[in-house]
């Protein structure tokens, strides 16, 4: 396989991941609209753009974070890198010069994707589109992955997995982060109903809610969300479950064997760390902490997957 | 004028009975459901123009429902006739590169060929594989009656198209399955497995391998036939690779894999000349495999079509290839060239000059219905824009008469109409010679035109060959 191709089909699944990301976030922003405003906590908008990692590129562009502008920006907007709108372009445009590495079916739902977003854009909506908007783009993304399902199990499929798991290991991590972060600056407001409603709202755009209580009994927890989302192996989502992914996938690619260890001996330790940690540990040492350095972690693996093979 | 599907007394002719029932019975609702239809796949699978704003809309060719029709017998003349030509002009670039035996038998001026731009001096000396300079030729044939074709021009270097012919049977057969069970149409999907047989025919000397390892080359996803170039390597099964994905070591060219690097024995390149060997051609550009001619010249590599076969495009040497097809062949040519004025020889220019409001004026390396002037439809003021041209540069241009294109029924809006209709069928020639079973047929939609390019308005129809 073409070093370009790798590096395209990489890309594509991370752009496909992201526009899932942003579809959800957006998704947990409108659903927060809904409910009344409680003084004394942040704009639910605001904390929807700091997950996203674009609030300071948002905050150039326009001086109030209203919905409007918000949903624009996110979905639409091609002054940002990460909008829907940018995600399945680049996606797109990276599918067509790899078109012939994954199926038909695959390259279909890509570019109906673009054809369908391009008349949204032209077209004028209304805000009650929303959650039709963000629905049809979580249902494109889920029609590119089903499709990839039918494709050879060579390097082409591994690459495609390694750019999805890897995406969305740094999407997982950075919600995580945001949550705790910034909408809970004070350690009191932790098990409070408030904190409750915040931890559900994560878990509904990790598109968790219900996988979560079919895992846990009880009480929702702020313990048992953490240790959902980070050390749970049957959660699609998790950091744990992004690892072992990663790791999987870059044992299968059948090339190369020797970037393959090297790569591996910087992921090994990750691995089996978080397989043998305890959320209490975890809380006790810093989730914040904890999630920043396995943001850290990912992107110095993101880097070294780019120069192993793709240079 | 000859329509296709009516005779003379309006009687609908035979192979076209089907079609005529068909739309008799599509009512102008399914019609214009079923150009949505088409529009809509089209622009699925992406069979696009690119174009550079990457947010605006990408055009597509308009494509009409009514296939156009051959009978094995129309088509078997066609295949002999394009065969015939598309060997002799192999034979021909063969032999201006290496004996000139044409040049030394006084049967083509020798001006004419090697003070040509598309004359590549390097290539002198040089016998590609087989012998074969051109693997795939398409050929520009125009029907004016029942059994009078004409050759239009010779495509040798780069032809495209024939990602049309076989996307508009795929919608064809997807929307119309009942017409493909009444109708015995001869297939045409097996079009990418014989040029891949056909460009494996054709490995190097040093080729070792029994299966060579063939890549496309294209210039980019901004080439407007980018969506040829993934389709056909799709369909082939090779990688698609752009000059940066290639690199030569020693003797030999290489691709760039997550692997390391990979040898390439075959080349098919769907980049100019210009544009293949920064060393060897324009040392200006930016893309472009440096050493590349070395590899190919030495044996390491094959470059298909063969740098230099552009010449044969030439409309200028298009008036020669019958007697090409005498010469070299020995045969009778199957297919007419259209008579035609060259304006370098001063005698032929006069005559261009004095009946210039009756013929069709072209440049000799124009292309795309572009920098052509139709006398008989122009006005006084562009005549006279083209007779100044023509004293000018009277060697970049020669004239034909206007040719009484051939129509076919097209649907215009949900009505059927007469629309002209050219045909481009593709040649494949490496180990043996041989015909796609159909070919492009290009139309001009708007009233009266006689411009089938798709730059000026002109659509694409599916192109049956019906069974013995």
């Amino acid at each position: 396989m073409l070093s370009r191709t790798a590096e395209y089909l990489y890309w594509i699944s991370r752009y496909m991941e992201r526009a899932e990301t942003t579809a959800r976030l957006l998704d947990v922003g409108y659903r927060m609209s809904l409910f009344p405003n409680l003084s004394g906590y942040n704009n639910e908008w605001e904390s929807v753009l700091a997950a996203s990692g674009t609030i300071d590129s948002y905050k150039k562009k326009y001086n109030d974070i209203v919905q409007k502008h918000v949903e624009d920006y996110l979905f639409f907007d091609e002054d940002n890198p990460s909008s829907v709108y940018n995600c399945i372009l680049n996606a797109r445009n990276n599918a067509l010069v790899v078109r012939t590495s994954f199926t038909p079916e695959s390259w279909l739902a890509i570019n109906k994707a673009y054809q369908e977003i391009i008349n949204f854009k032209q077209n004028k909506y209304s805000t009650s589109d929303l959650p039709n908007l963000t629905e049809w783009a979580i249902e494109q993304v889920n029609l590119f992955r089903g499709t990839i399902n039918s494709l050879l199990r060579n390097d082409g499929y591994n690459f495609l997995l390694l750019g999805l798991f890897v995406e969305r290991a740094d999407n997982s991590a950075r919600l995580l982060d945001v949550k705790y972060f910034v909408l809970l600056p004070k350690p009191e407001y932790i098990g409070s109903n408030i904190d409750n409603m915040q931890w559900s709202i994560l878990l509904r755009s990790l598109s968790s809610f219900r996988a979560f209580r079919w895992a846990y009994d009880g009480e929702i927890t702020a313990t048992k969300i953490a240790d959902f989302l980070v050390l749970n192996d049957n959660c699609p989502r998790s950091l744990s479950f992004c690892i072992q992914n990663i790791v999987k996938h870059l044992i299968d690619l059948e090339c190369s064997p020797s970037k393959v260890n090297k790569l591996y001996d910087t992921l090994k330790d990750l691995n089996t760390k978080i397989q043998q940690e305890k959320i209490e540990t975890i809380i006790e040492y810093g989730l914040h902490e904890f999630v920043s350095k396995f943001i850290n972690k990912i992107s110095s693996v993101d880097k070294d997957i780019q120069k192993e093979f793709f240079n | 004028m000859f329509n296709e599907m009516y005779q003379a007394d309006s009687e609908i002719r035979n192979h076209y009975n089907n079609i005529n029932s068909w739309l008799e019975n599509m009512s102008s609702k399914v019609i214009l459901e079923k150009n949505a239809e088409a529009e809509t796949h089209f622009r699925n699978i992406g069979i696009t123009f690119s174009t550079n704003s990457e947010t605006a809309r990408e055009r597509i060719i308009p494509f009409d429902l009514i296939p156009r029709i051959f009978t094995y017998n129309e088509w078997s003349k066609l295949e002999k006739g394009v065969i015939q030509r598309s060997k002799a002009i192999n034979a021909f670039l063969l032999d201006i590169y290496n004996e000139s035996e044409i040049v030394k038998a006084n049967i083509i001026p020798k001006e004419l060929i090697y003070k040509k731009m598309s004359f590549e001096p390097t290539m002198v000396g040089f016998k590609p594989p087989r012998g074969i300079y051109s693997p795939i030729v398409g050929i520009d044939l125009v029907r004016t009656d029942s059994d009078s074709y004409f050759v239009l021009e010779d495509n040798c270097r780069t032809p495209s198209g024939v990602s049309y012919m076989l996307e508009n049977r795929e919608i064809m057969m997807r929307m119309f399955p009942d017409l493909f069970l009444k109708n015995r149409v001869t297939p045409i999907d097996n079009y990418p497995t014989r040029l891949l047989q056909t460009l494996m025919s054709l490995a190097p000397q040093k080729c070792e391998s029994s299966e060579p390892v063939v890549v496309l080359l294209t210039p980019g996803p901004l080439n407007s036939a980018y969506y040829e170039h993934s389709f056909l390597s799709d369909q082939m099964g090779i990688e698609m690779v752009e000059s940066n994905d290639l690199i030569v070591e020693g003797k030999y060219l290489y691709m760039k894999t997550v692997d390391g690097l990979k040898r390439v024995d075959v080349v098919y390149r769907r980049i100019d000349d210009d544009f293949l060997d920064p060393l060897c051609f324009n040392s200006q550009s930016v893309i472009g495999v440096p050493g590349i001619m070395d590899v190919y010249k030495t044996g390491g590599v094959n470059i298909c079509s063969a740098p230099g076969a552009g010449i044969a495009d030439d409309k200028a040497i298009y008036i020669y290839v019958p007697e090409m097809i005498k010469f070299y062949l020995g045969e009778k040519p199957i297919l007419e060239n259209v008579e035609t004025w060259n304006c370098e020889k001063s005698d032929q220019l006069q005559y261009v000059l004095e009946n210039i409001s009756n013929l069709v004026v072209k440049e000799v390396d124009g292309s795309g219905g572009y920098g052509m002037l139709i006398g008989p439809k122009s006005s006084k003021t562009e005549i006279d824009i083209f007779k100044n041209k023509l004293s000018t540069n009277p060697n970049g241009y020669i004239a034909q008469p206007l040719l009484d294109l051939s129509f076919t029924p097209t649907l215009i809006k949900n009505h059927v109409e007469g629309r002209r209709v050219d045909l481009r069928p593709f040649c494949l020639i490496g180990k043996e010679a041989q015909l796609s079973s159909g070919g492009l047929t290009r139309v001009a939609m708007n009233e009266g035109s006689f411009v089938v390019n798709s730059s000026q308005g002109g659509g694409v129809k599916d192109t049956w060959v019906l069974a013995e």
